[in-house]
């Protein structure tokens, strides 16, 4: 059988339809800048947390759960986020004029190793406040198990950052803790939480 | 030079027969597909068979070339028994479901993060979410793929467009069935659900896109019609997308949350017998007002 080689109506565009066509290009463009901008304001939506008795002022992502029942001032938790959630802890404690920043890391970790599998100092660093003032951060890393062992979870490593500033006799953590896979990238909401804390 | 085009253009209709007629085959398709997957979601539901694990997630995978060898046996084949075959119905699949898997499931999952921020918003949120990331990119993508694979050489008759539109979804639903069952790895009753989501959703866009084409080079329409039309099938693919999470999930209550795939079926083929009606609609109100308008042109010819 031989095939008839089918041409268009129109094998040459028209006008109209160069425009058609240009206006498509036009609308998917527009249409894909709008879902970037839509996504952007929905994962940059922020509130507001305020507590005066602390004297601390921050904003976090809106869609993260904030709790304020425990052993620290307040944390915010990402609670879509699948397996470990990638947490921001604030807590205060009073230090004494003798107290260094070294001595509180190493109390923290004395705790820690209690209570955390395979908890680990990664190392210690500076780090600038927003304001321009100097902190000192510690990196460590631990393993996070479901406490049921019904729930047969698989474990995760965490990677987590302390960032420790002293200011009027209280000294200021800030917990950062994520599952190592998206530490890296979760790490620019510390930075932007960091940013906008204040205390 | 626009008369001589549609004149040109019904001469070539005028040999209709050389041309597999698409909508019946279309229709056929679609009723074996949903009777099918209606079947399994019953069987699912009310006897509750029970299997083995590997065996249930062979089963659900066996669910993804279903469409793709039914389009081939009803669509693809009986192409080349007639004169003027429609050759590039392969190459559209084949390259949509490259797309899907090189650029369109990558944006959507990675570069959107839909499931990090839209499943928890409002409905209205949820579709203007869907069909400005999901929608945009799904209707984008297979029109870049139509336009560079079919127009305007590929297009000789008004059904060439919905048949390369139907090419174009099956390829590319195609590939998001198969990462969707092989990354969930859901029950089987549940893989249909997954398997009818998408090829609705593929679908219903892939029509509205036909429709726009359609409209773009055989009536030479205004050139807001084919953008217009891009935009609606962006729209249901939002629309479906925003609505069959809570169709499927059943309310939240103290003995847990029940899947209520039967709602989530109705949805869909709703979506889908809706879809088709209109385009079809729209599709053939179109070709009789050309029809119409060619015999009145003819008439005065003649006097």
């Amino acid at each position: 059988m031989q095939f008839d080689t089918g041409r268009s109506p129109a094998i040459q565009f028209t006008p109209r339809q160069r425009w058609s066509v240009a206006i498509t290009y036009i609308v998917i463009a527009f249409g894909f800048a709008l879902g970037v901008n839509q996504r952007d304001s929905a994962l940059n939506q922020a509130s507001e947390y305020r507590n005066l008795e602390a004297g601390i002022a921050a904003l976090y992502p809106a869609r993260w759960f904030l709790e304020e029942s425990g052993s620290y001032v307040f944390r915010v938790r990402d609670m879509a986020h699948l397996g470990f959630k990638t947490i921001i802890e604030v807590s205060t404690s009073p230090v004494g004029p003798d107290t260094t920043e070294r001595n509180i890391f190493d109390q923290l970790s004395l705790q820690r190793s209690q209570v955390l599998i395979d908890y680990t100092v990664l190392g210690y660093d500076n780090y600038r406040l927003a304001d321009d003032s100097a902190a000192v951060s510690m990196s460590y890393s631990f393993v996070s198990r479901d406490t049921s062992p019904f729930l047969e979870g698989v474990s995760s490593i965490v990677n987590a950052l302390d960032i420790l500033t002293i200011r009027r006799g209280q000294a200021l953590v800030i917990s950062f803790r994520a599952d190592e896979r998206i530490y890296q990238a979760e790490l620019e909401t510390l930075r932007w939480f960091v940013q906008n804390l204040e205390f | 030079m626009l008369m001589d085009t549609r004149l040109q253009s019904d001469l070539e209709r005028a040999d209709t027969y050389s041309f597999l007629p698409v909508w019946r085959r279309l229709s056929a398709q679609i009723a074996i597909i949903v009777t099918t997957l209606l079947a399994i979601v019953l069987i699912g539901e009310f006897a509750r068979p029970s299997f083995d694990a590997q065996l249930e997630r062979l089963l659900s995978l066996a669910l993804v070339p279903f469409p793709v060898i039914l389009w081939l046996f009803v669509s693809v084949l009986p192409e080349y028994r007639v004169s003027r075959p429609r050759r590039r119905l392969i190459g559209v699949a084949v390259v949509s479901a490259l797309t899907a898997s090189a650029i369109g499931l990558p944006l959507v999952n990675d570069f959107f993060t839909v499931q990090q921020w839209l499943p928890l918003q409002s409905v209205f949120t949820r579709i203007l979410g869907y069909t400005l990331t999901a929608g945009i990119v799904d209707a984008g993508l297979k029109f870049l793929v139509l336009r560079y694979l079919i127009l305007p050489q590929g297009l000789r008759v008004r059904s060439d467009a919905v048949a390369y539109a139907l090419a174009s979804s099956i390829g590319y639903s195609a590939y998001l069935n198969l990462e969707l069952i092989w990354r969930l790895e859901p029950t089987w009753d549940i893989a249909a659900i997954y398997l009818l989501v998408n090829i609705t959703v593929q679908l219903a866009s892939g029509l509205f896109l036909a429709l726009g084409i359609i409209e773009a080079y055989f009536s030479d329409a205004y050139p807001f019609v084919l953008p217009a039309n891009l935009l609606v099938a962006a729209m249901t693919t939002g629309i479906i997308f925003a609505l069959v999470g809570g169709f499927l999930s059943g309310p939240l209550s103290t003995a847990g949350n029940i899947d209520r795939p039967l709602f989530a079926f109705a949805l869909l083929v709703g979506s889908l017998v809706a879809t088709l009606g209109i385009v079809y609609f729209l599709y053939s109100n179109a070709e009789r007002r050309e029809r119409e308008a060619f015999g009145s042109q003819w008439d005065s010819n003649a006097i």
